[in-house]
């Protein structure tokens, strides 16, 4: 990747702009945000994305794909023999990131604007989101360890800001700090990881870390132990088992910051993360192995729990760790390009589906209970179809952008292990499924919530409608990015990629490709399986009317999978309580008897040194010229006999 | 040199706005004169012609290396901050506010030339000028008995220091037979060095501890800042402590680095008995004044580690530390000076529920607080970590444990006003608060924060 590093300067300016417009935004709002209108300082914000999202656009045209630009802004931290810059990495990789980040960041500004006009948090909240942009910027664009781990970092303290925006609920509070505790273990894997870099390896650059990586022996010791810190990190913020039971908490923010940081772009930073080290991953297949077996049964697990919750937003939540766990079998296969372009689309349905999820809460004041829903189609038709399409999309229904990008997985996984490809496959049913319960609960039917409520269903303004249509245009041919080689055309994604997953190549054991035909076959199979799921579906709760059971109803299998496999309690069993526990008798013994009366000695005996010195400022200046000369005469006896 | 010059005139301008009627626009102007000035004394760096007047060659006398660039830069920072804050502390004293403007750019003066100083006469000018003025400033207030104190004890104690720098140098000269740096050096590297040499450059060392206000030499100091108006007391401890720093650092990685292995001991000695008597006699102090001159007595001691380490280039550290103490203590002047004027009182209660009455003020002084104490992620604590990574380095590995030790002592004294502010009840005494004040806090918090987060740029400048 060195031979194509150029320092074209024509770039350097919009690649600082990307990431200084949000935090000016941020300072604007965060400063001076009590003197501007309300209304002025949401446009702020989302002009501050808009002017991002332009700049990244300049960026993808400027670099072609196999060039990248280093910009070290400025060296950072040194010590004895290392040195650490802070610093820009451009390449197609993080475009890619850039222009999703900011693309939908911008139309989630967007719509937010019409979401929280009510809020009194208004500015805040909008103060909170351009702080998270900012820091996810610094996510993807940072050229070494450090800079991602601010921006890592920074996303996490926003994400708990934004979770618990409505401080005042004491639940809210709660599961953002979840999710903050959460993160915290997954990140001490990434600290741990990035210690053992620089101790090892020297340098925390993306580039230095991935030379030296390659001059070890593969699956050496201490590759494996590095790729496995990192996915601890990525396993926290990318909710992965066991770290996911944040992620379906973390709905507790307003519907907005769910589609922006919970789906589209801040839990996508583990992949981010695989997919920059990929060169480092490839070399410990071990991990890779790991991830998969991760990827695959998170991906299934949440698709399970997703069958039986009734909360709208729930439902999208267990999608999106399912799909995130997807992801990373993808990248468990070794298909970093295929896992990342599913990231996009992903952005693109997923993102989308909170927003449509957003404009039918905004629409019934409040409720989030598909129970309580019904027949909204034909009250708000603009949130109706697009959420339908994203639904298509998500299922993998043919043509639409989520039946390429599963599609890819899939294929990969028929290559390297038939159990795997059929696990993931039943996966991607049971999505299907879920996803079109959550449909035909919500828009088909007949309403079931309180005539009150029904009198005010009302479609959402054109700040919310137009993300969403630009949205669902982009989940409907988002997959055109990637058409197959089936169809004889280049993979646009994986090409444009290339420059960034090629390094890796030739660690990678490779497998028989599948032919055009069977891949056909694949297709056809995974397609058809989604519409026949949805016909399911459909007869199950249109034609018969089913309704989801009342929770204390559930018996069985039902009731453990609606009470979410009891994770929540067993952790509360198995890591609370017995923290809690040794806490207190750590309390008692070492701290109180122990530490305290150390303490305290010392401070005492401090103290009263202290105090005797005191007595020697007399202020008697013939005093203090004793003292000096007496002081001289001792040290120059200790010189000269001592 | 064309620093000092330009700074020298304006002085004597200050001195001139008296006749010409000019006492409103002085502060302003002093400002003005001092950022031009900063601009020039930048526009030197790396510049290695040595200093002239015309044709006559100075370079016996001055030399503007990056060294005195870089702290003379750094002074005329603090001393612009320093004006900015006696637009109001001076604005019911009008009528001499001309004679004390000059003193104190007469103090930069003196400050100036200690930082480039190449001949032992300067550097005794240098700190007589800088010293002198103090004691005028330091009795400035004429009618306070405790002001005229100080000046008082200022001036006894300090004419002693001098008669050791003088009889030092004499020694020196008498031994060396010159009063240059460099030539020195070469008498010191010929190897025959005489005994009374010995004598002199503990002499010297000796005056510079007292300038410092090192242990056993430092009793001055808590009565002298106590005493002092408010102002220039923050003057004191900031500029006048950087200025004596930088002309004993200067003194042994210029000219007497090759007597380091004889002074070693006595300054081991003075450095950890510094350390240990300013943190633990600051403990039991309840005025903020004297707090601080324990404090700044206790700093004296870590930057004197950065001395020992003199002979590895630790400037930048010495450098860092100083900018990282002096910025963080004009910021907590600033605010302290506006809170013993609302309160009239200089002890620790006056602070008791600022963080009510101002909360942004309670923040900053915090802020400022925690980079003294050496707590991260403040400009303080890289200080400390340079300073300590460079002594280790050097070998003093025992001073350097026995240094972060009472670093952690210090914590107590910097954290008794931060108790006091966030949970002590308020006093009624409303808290009047001055912009100029609050600008230069800000500016000087910004600055502390921003330290860390470049602190290769500052690293960097005097390798």
């Amino acid at each position: 990747m060195n031979d194509n590093m150029i320092q074209d300067t024509l770039l350097v300016t919009p690649a600082l702009l990307v990431s200084l417009l949000p935090l000016i935004g941020f300072l604007i709002n965060g400063l001076f945000g009590k003197f501007l209108p309300k209304s002025v300082t949401g446009w702020i914000a989302a002009l501050a994305i808009l002017g991002s999202f332009i700049c990244s656009v300049t960026l993808f045209n400027g670099l072609n794909s196999t060039s990248s630009l280093n910009i070290d802004i400025f060296n950072w931290i040194a010590f004895s023999n290392i040195n650490i810059t802070f610093g820009f990495l451009i390449d197609p990789l993080t475009i890619t990131m850039l222009l999703v980040v900011t693309g939908i960041g911008f139309l989630i500004h967007l719509y937010s604007i019409g979401y929280m006009h009510d809020d009194e948090g208004y500015t805040r909240f909008f103060t909170y989101l351009n702080l998270f942009i900012f820091f996810m910027l610094l996510l993807v664009m940072g050229n070494n360890y450090l800079v991602m781990f601010i921006g890592w970092e920074g996303v996490g303290l926003c994400s708990y800001l934004l979770i618990g925006f409505w401080f005042k609920n004491e639940s809210y509070n709660n599961a953002a700090k979840k999710a903050f505790v959460m993160n915290r273990v997954g990140d001490l894997g990434f600290l741990l990881g990035m210690f053992f870099m620089l101790f090892y390896f020297g340098s925390i650059d993306y580039s230095t870390v991935a030379n030296q990586a390659q001059t070890l022996a593969p699956n050496s010791a201490l590759l494996i132990t590095i790729t496995m810190l990192l996915f601890v990190g990525a396993m926290g913020k990318s909710a992965q088992l066991p770290l996911f039971t944040w992620l379906p908490d973390a709905m507790a923010g307003p519907t907005p910051v769910s589609a922006l940081i919970h789906a589209a772009t801040m839990v996508t930073a583990g992949i981010y993360m695989i997919v920059r080290s990929n060169i480092l991953f490839s070399l410990a297949p071990t991990t890779l192995t790991f991830i998969l077996i991760v990827g695959v049964a998170t991906s299934v697990f949440a698709a399970v729990i997703g069958l039986l919750q009734n909360d709208i937003k729930k439902v999208l939540a267990y999608s999106t760790v399912s799909q995130l766990g997807l992801m990373f079998a993808a990248l468990g296969l070794g298909a970093f390009s295929s896992g990342m372009f599913h990231v996009v689309t992903h952005a693109f349905f997923k993102a989308l589906l909170f927003l449509g999820a957003g404009s039918v809460i905004h629409a019934l004041h409040g409720e989030q209970d598909i129970r309580k829903m019904g027949g909204l189609g034909k009250y708000i038709k603009v949130t109706y179809i697009t959420f339908l399409l994203a639904s298509l999309a998500i299922s993998g229904f043919p043509f639409l952008s989520g039946f390429f990008s599963k599609d890819e997985i899939l294929a990969h996984a028929f290559e390297q292990n038939k159990t795997i490809w059929v696990i993931l496959s039943i996966s991607s049913f049971i999505t299907a499924f879920y996803m079109f319960r959550l449909v035909f609960l919500t828009f088909f039917g007949n309403f079931r919530g309180t005539e009150e409520t029904k009198k005010h269903i009302h479609e959402s303004p054109i700040t919310m409608t137009l993300p969403l249509i630009v949205l669902c245009i982009l989940a409907v041919v988002g997959g055109l990015l990637g058409l197959p080689e089936v169809f004889h055309v280049q993979h646009v994604f994986s090409t444009y990629l290339s420059s960034v997953t090629e390094g890796s190549a030739q660690y990678l054991v490779h497998h028989e490709k599948v032919s055009h035909a069977t891949e056909i076959a694949l297709m056809s199979f995974a397609g058809i399986g989604a519409i026949v799921v949805i016909l399911f579906a459909y007869n199950k709760y249109v034609k018969q009317n089913a309704l989801p059971a009342d929770e204390v109803e559930l018996t069985g299998l039902n009731k453990v999978i609606s009470n979410k496999f009891y994770v929540d309690e067993i952790y509360e069993t198995v890591f609370v309580k017995p923290i809690t526990v040794l806490s207190d008798l750590f309390l008692v013994l070492v701290d109180k008897l122990i530490i305290d009366l150390a303490v305290n000695a010392t401070a005492w005996i401090v103290a009263t040194t202290g105090k005797t010195m005191r007595l020697l400022q007399t202020g008697n200046t013939g005093f203090y010229v004793f003292a000096m000369i007496i002081g001289m005469m001792v040290l120059l006896i200790i010189r000269l006999f001592i | 040199m064309t620093t000092l010059l330009y700074t020298t005139c304006l002085g004597l301008f200050c001195m001139l706005a008296e006749v010409l009627n000019l006492r409103k626009l002085l502060i302003p102007a002093v400002i003005l004169g001092l950022s031009a000035i900063f601009v020039v004394n930048m526009q030197q760096w790396g510049i290695t012609t040595p200093a002239s007047i015309g044709s006559v060659s100075l370079s016996h006398m001055v030399k503007m290396d990056n060294f005195a660039i870089a702290f003379s830069g750094l002074a005329i920072v603090i001393s612009i901050l320093i004006f900015v804050l006696a637009a109001n502390y001076y604005k019911d004293d009008q009528n001499h506010i001309s004679d004390y403007l000059s003193i104190m750019v007469f103090v930069l003066c003196g400050a100036l030339v200690m930082f480039s100083y190449n001949n032992m006469a300067m550097l005794f000018l240098g700190i007589e000028i800088l010293s002198i003025s103090l004691y005028i400033m330091a009795g400035s207030r004429r009618f306070d008995t405790r002001s005229n104190e100080s000046g008082m004890k200022y001036f006894l104690m300090g004419a002693f220091a001098s008669g050791f720098l003088l009889f030092g140098i004499a020694l020196i000269y008498g031994a060396s037979g010159t009063f240059e740096l460099e030539g020195i050096t070469k008498y010191i590297a010929a190897g025959e060095v005489a005994p009374m040499f010995y004598l002199g450059v503990t002499l010297l060392l000796f005056a510079m501890l007292f300038k410092v206000s090192a242990v056993p030499f430092h009793f001055w100091s808590p009565d002298v800042y106590e005493g002092a108006p408010a102002l220039i007391t923050a003057f004191m401890s900031t500029l006048v402590k950087v200025a004596a720093f930088a002309a004993l650092y200067r003194l042994f990685s210029h000219c007497l680095g090759g007597t380091m292995y004889y002074v070693e001991p006595l300054l081991i000695i003075v450095t950890g008995a510094t350390i240990i008597v300013g943190n633990v006699t600051a403990l039991s102090q309840i005025n903020v004044k004297r707090i601080l001159a324990y404090s700044g007595i206790a700093h004296a001691g870590y930057m004197l580690l950065g001395v020992l380490s003199s002979q590895t280039n630790a400037a930048s550290s010495v450098f860092f530390y100083a900018a990282a103490y002096a910025i963080a203590t004009v910021g907590l002047f600033a605010l302290a000076i506006m809170t013993f004027k609302s309160n009239f009182s200089e002890n620790v209660d006056a602070f008791n529920g600022l963080a009510k009455k101002n909360p942004v003020a309670a923040a900053l002084i915090s802020i400022f607080m925690l980079s003294l104490a050496g707590i991260p992620p403040f400009a303080g604590f890289l200080g400390k970590y340079y300073i300590f990574s460079e002594a280790i380095r050097n070998g003093y590995v025992t001073l350097t444990l026995f240094a972060v030790i009472n670093s952690i002592i210090a914590v107590y004294y910097y954290l008794k006003v931060i108790i006091a502010m966030y949970s002590q009840p308020a006093n009624d005494k409303p808290m009047v608060v001055h912009p100029t004040y609050m600008v230069v806090a800000i500016i000087c918090a910004a600055a502390t924060i921003g330290l860390t987060l470049v602190p290769d740029m500052l690293m960097q400048i005097l390798k």
